[in-house]
């Protein structure tokens, strides 16, 4: 880590490096000439706060699990550790796949149902195939049907539909699968280089509705191993949040370890995601399903490959962004189709919303959570960057045809594989890259989601920033110092004060430039309405943000699709600003969170229609905005 | 006798009799024609009884051992009227299944003892770059914006690097322009440097001398001045540190020579030509790595 905050470039330290220069010796009299003899000069010195954000993937899956297992993958929880770290590795599909540099740290989230299924499956468990279910889906893997099997898999799933003999938490199958997991991820883990969390996903499909969480442990094997993960299938599990935050307390009091949960894909919910009317009882959520909720649940994963999850065109008709890898035709197996009503209790933008609403009644906010991008890859493969993308499942790895082939289908629907999104990863603002300090930094949801481009992204709130902060070299001291981080709360603002936002961002070291920076607020008027609005709050290229705090100028488009190529001709390499709210009413609760937008640029089936020479249908988007959601900062009188 | 001689049945049976005959003395010696045995042993009942147990829990009752009797003595003749027939030919399932099964077969092959200390310490000797901790930089950093600079970008790198070679102990914080990375950066690790100012940069810090300004040095960002203060080598940690890794890389290795060992007493049995793609001469010579 670049560490600045340890403050550890002095004189002293120079000197005494003596042994270990490579191209001459700096002795005490060449490090006076050359650094002033003065105090540290790292301001940072003293300071204990992240000076670099952590970027990986919370949502990964292995062979392991079944659906990944069906799919062909061949690819275990080792090997996507590896991968993440770095490594070349040969993918199912028997191409070689290597991320464009590593990432700090990964969580394999497979499965929680069926751990161990597939292996058993594969090596013909005559219990297994003696079933009608378990043979049919054998045969079909055996003949290269595994993508039917998959889905007939997930759909089964989906109606708690499932072969006797399917492994569950307690038989040795489940348990040396668990403990397998957990051994990969030990041993993966390397604290200061990368951080390998032990996870699984808890994939309550209710009706093929999905209301998915990945639980991610703060501890080691040692903690991990003395419990199994939770189910879905009653009786030993069970599809309703509530009784996985159950689990989740009982896990802390049992082993001792920190547990947190993830939810994912509202946007294949159909309205269950972020209830007011809980779907399990039909009857409105109370305190407790708020508290535990808020607890358990500090962050929410708003883009990943099966689409974004921050808002929807209907939703917010005025966001001309919002319209974006949209996959709103059903839920999650396409059982039932989406009807507008659903989107509200969907997309984290209007949860967001509604948890103020619910604050006022039930005296906590459910929906009080930080955002995270991450890929929900099955292939092992933690691929988010359009040049380099590996897809959803192996079926989807690159070739000349997986762009048209339906990724799901049923008699009601059918989304193609080319609507996938390559997306997106996780970043964290924590001191140092362990286990430990990630973790922390996510409970307190200092973290942003990215679609995948490697963007610093810095959102600071308080009452007192001025421009002057925007021009220091090191904002973030007065960000942490003035204000409070992103995740963080704004109460009783003093007389005559509104908000100030200290926001900045960096692009991708090798990605594109930065159109612009905005900032989202919510609340909840004086009729107990909530609203909306959306701020331009810093533009590249000079253009102009207008007097309602709009630039209604586009940046400009330097996409060359048949070359999948762009320049770096538009937009800035890097926007900052002090932004004050202009419509502040300290009597208001409020939420503020940044998106920030780059320049467009080739999205991956124009990588694929290059490379293979192809000519995609006309509605296959060719280009792409990607972007960062930060976690937002909460405002209560 | 004359009721038995016009019985149907006997017919029958004395007409199927002189049939088989016929096939028989048509098809002697071959052994399609008679009978197999297939014999389930005490042992193979004792299998599939182990197998039932694993994912139930509990041993087969007397009519389910029957059933996994019966089904086990079907899979035996069908699978061997299937070979018989041909059906295991250019069956890409099989065939990827049968070279899985001479993975296991190779694995036989692989050195199974636990690497002593010596062994571990040979191996880490001769792959120190492997267990090596990354190469450190201390180092200052004076930022400019080619979007800002435009033309004027290598004239104002050019003086402000005469300048500071002039008093290379000056305050840099007003100098250049801002960018929100750290303009100083104290024995960071070149993996983190790379994090954060790209690949290209981090590579390029290994080539500038130590404790002058150098520059400019390119970045995803634009340009910069670099003040190197001091780079130092990763030190190969001891044994006792990396003993873990050390095993795993070696145990691996030995694997991946182990089957390759195998594979390649296998590829020596054969003669392989490879039509239209390579060169005749090549062809002998063609390496095939294992897996």
């Amino acid at each position: 880590m670049i560490a600045l905050y340890v403050g550890c470039f002095t004189l002293a330290s120079l000197a005494s490096a003596q042994t270990t220069t490579d191209a001459g010796l700096l002795d005490e009299a060449t490090a006076k000439q050359v650094f002033p003899t003065k105090p540290p000069y790292s301001p940072y010195a003293g300071h204990n706060f992240p000076t670099r954000p952590f970027f990986g993937d919370t949502h990964v899956h292995t062979s392991f699990s079944l659906d990944a297992g069906a799919f062909g993958c061949r690819l275990g929880p080792r090997d996507a550790y590896r991968f993440a770290r770095g490594e070349e590795l040969t993918a199912s599909s028997g191409q070689p796949a290597k991320l464009s540099r590593p990432l700090d740290f990964l969580v394999v989230s497979d499965h929680s149902d069926g751990f161990g299924f597939f292996p058993q499956l594969m090596s013909g468990d005559p219990a297994l195939l003696a079933t009608p279910q378990g043979h049919r889906w054998y045969n079909q893997i055996k003949s290269g049907q595994g993508g039917l099997a998959a889905m007939d898999i997930v759909t089964s799933f989906g109606k708690n539909h499932l072969p006797e003999g399917f492994p569950l938490p307690g038989t040795p199958a489940y348990r040396s699968a668990w403990m397998e997991v957990i051994k990969a991820a030990d041993e993966a883990n390397d604290p200061g280089k990368f951080t390998a969390f032990i996870g699984y996903e808890w994939t309550s499909n209710d009706k093929g509705n999905n209301l998915h969480r990945n639980v991610i442990f703060r501890d080691s094997g040692a903690k991990a191993s003395l419990i199994e993960p939770y189910t879905t299938l009653p009786p030993l599990g069970s599809p309703n949040p509530r009784d996985l935050w159950k689990w989740m307390g009982m896990c802390e009091e049992k082993t001792g370890a920190q547990v947190l949960a993830i939810a994912h894909n509202g946007n294949l919910s159909n309205g269950r995601m972020f209830p007011i009317i809980e779907s399990f009882t039909g009857k409105k959520i109370d305190k407790e399903y708020a508290e535990n909720r808020t607890r358990w649940e500090p962050l929410y994963e708003i883009t990943q490959i099966k689409g974004d999850s921050e808002t929807h065109p209907l939703l917010s008709p005025n966001d001309e962004f919002a319209n974006f890898e949209r996959w709103d035709k059903a839920n999650l197996d396409l059982t039932e189709l989406k009807k507008p009503e659903m989107l509200e209790f969907e997309y984290a933008r209007a949860a967001l919303r509604n948890g103020l609403l619910l604050e006022t009644e039930l005296g906590v906010n459910p929906y009080k959570f930080g955002f995270i991008g991450s890929t929900d890859s099955h292939t092992a493969l933690a691929t988010a960057d359009d040049d380099n993308f590996f897809g959803k499942v192996s079926g989807s790895e690159p070739s000349p045809t997986r762009a048209l082939k339906p990724f799901i289908k049923s008699d009601k629907a059918v989304i193609m594989s080319w609507e996938e999104t390559a997306s997106g990863y996780a970043a964290v603002w924590a001191t140092e890259n362990t286990r430990e300090a990630l973790f922390d930094a996510m409970k307190r949801r200092e973290t942003y989601a990215t679609t995948g481009p490697r963007m610093v992204v810095r959102f600071f709130g308080g009452f007192d920033f001025d421009a002057a902060d925007a021009n220091t070299r090191m904002p973030a001291i007065a960000g942490y110092t003035k204000g409070v981080p992103m995740g963080g709360d704004l109460h009783a603002a003093p007389q005559g004060k509104s908000p100030t936002f200290l926001v900045a961002a960096l692009k991708d070291p090798i990605g594109a430039n930065i159109d612009r920076i905005q900032v989202i607020k919510g609340w909840l008027d004086k009729d107990g309405k909530t609203q909306e609005r959306i701020f331009d709050v810093a533009v590249s290229g000079g253009r102009k943000i207008d007097a309602e705090g709009r630039c209604k100028t586009e940046v400009g488009n330097s996409v060359d699709v048949p070359n999948a190529t762009y320049t770096n001709t538009i937009g800035a390499g890097e926007l900052i600003t002090v932004w004050k709210d202009p419509a502040f009413d300290p009597a208001l609760r409020a939420f503020y969170y940044v998106r920030v937008i780059e320049i467009p640029t080739p999205r991956w089936t124009a990588y694929d229609a290059k490379y293979f020479g192809l000519t995609l249908p006309k509605e296959v988007p060719m280009t792409t905005t990607e972007r960062a959601y930060t976690s937002p900062i909460w405002y209560t009188p | 006798v004359k009721k038995l001689i016009r019985e149907p049945l006997i017919h029958f049976v004395l007409l199927g009799g002189a049939l088989f005959g016929v096939y028989f003395f048509m098809h002697r010696g071959d052994s399609v024609a008679t009978p197999q045995d297939i014999v389930v042993t005490s042992g193979q009942i004792q299998t599939l009884a182990i197998g039932f147990t694993r994912v139930w829990q509990r041993p087969p009752t007397d009519v389910e051992l029957k059933g996994l009797i019966d089904n086990y003595i079907k899979e035996e003749i069908l699978a061997r009227e299937a070979v018989k027939l041909g059906l295991d030919q250019n069956d890409s399932v099989i065939r990827r299944r049968l070279q899985q099964k001479m993975d296991f077969v190779a694995e036989e092959f692989v050195d199974g003892r636990e690497p002593t200390d010596a062994e571990l310490a040979d191996y880490l000797a001769k792959h120190p770059g492997r267990f090596a901790e990354d190469r450190r930089f201390t180092f200052r950093q004076i930022f400019l914006d080619r979007q800002k600079r435009g033309d004027h970008l290598d004239a104002d790198a050019a003086a402000l690097l005469t300048k500071l070679k002039e008093q290379p102990s000056r305050e840099i914080e007003s100098l250049g322009d801002p960018l929100l990375l750290p303009q100083e950066c104290a024995d960071a690790p070149q993996r983190d440097v790379a994090a954060q100012f790209g690949q290209a940069f981090a590579a390029s810090l290994s080539e500038l001398a130590v404790a002058q300004w150098s520059g400019p040095v390119e970045s995803g960002y634009g340009v910069h001045l670099v003040l190197l203060a001091r780079r130092t080598d990763g030190k190969v940690p001891p044994l006792d540190e990396v003993r873990d890794q050390v095993k795993r890389d070696l145990v691996d290795a030995r694997r991946a020579e182990a089957n390759q060992r195998f594979f390649d007493s296998l590829l020596a049995k054969y003669h392989v030509t490879v039509q239209g793609v390579t060169p005749p001469a090549a062809t002998t010579e063609r390496k095939v790595a294992m897996n």
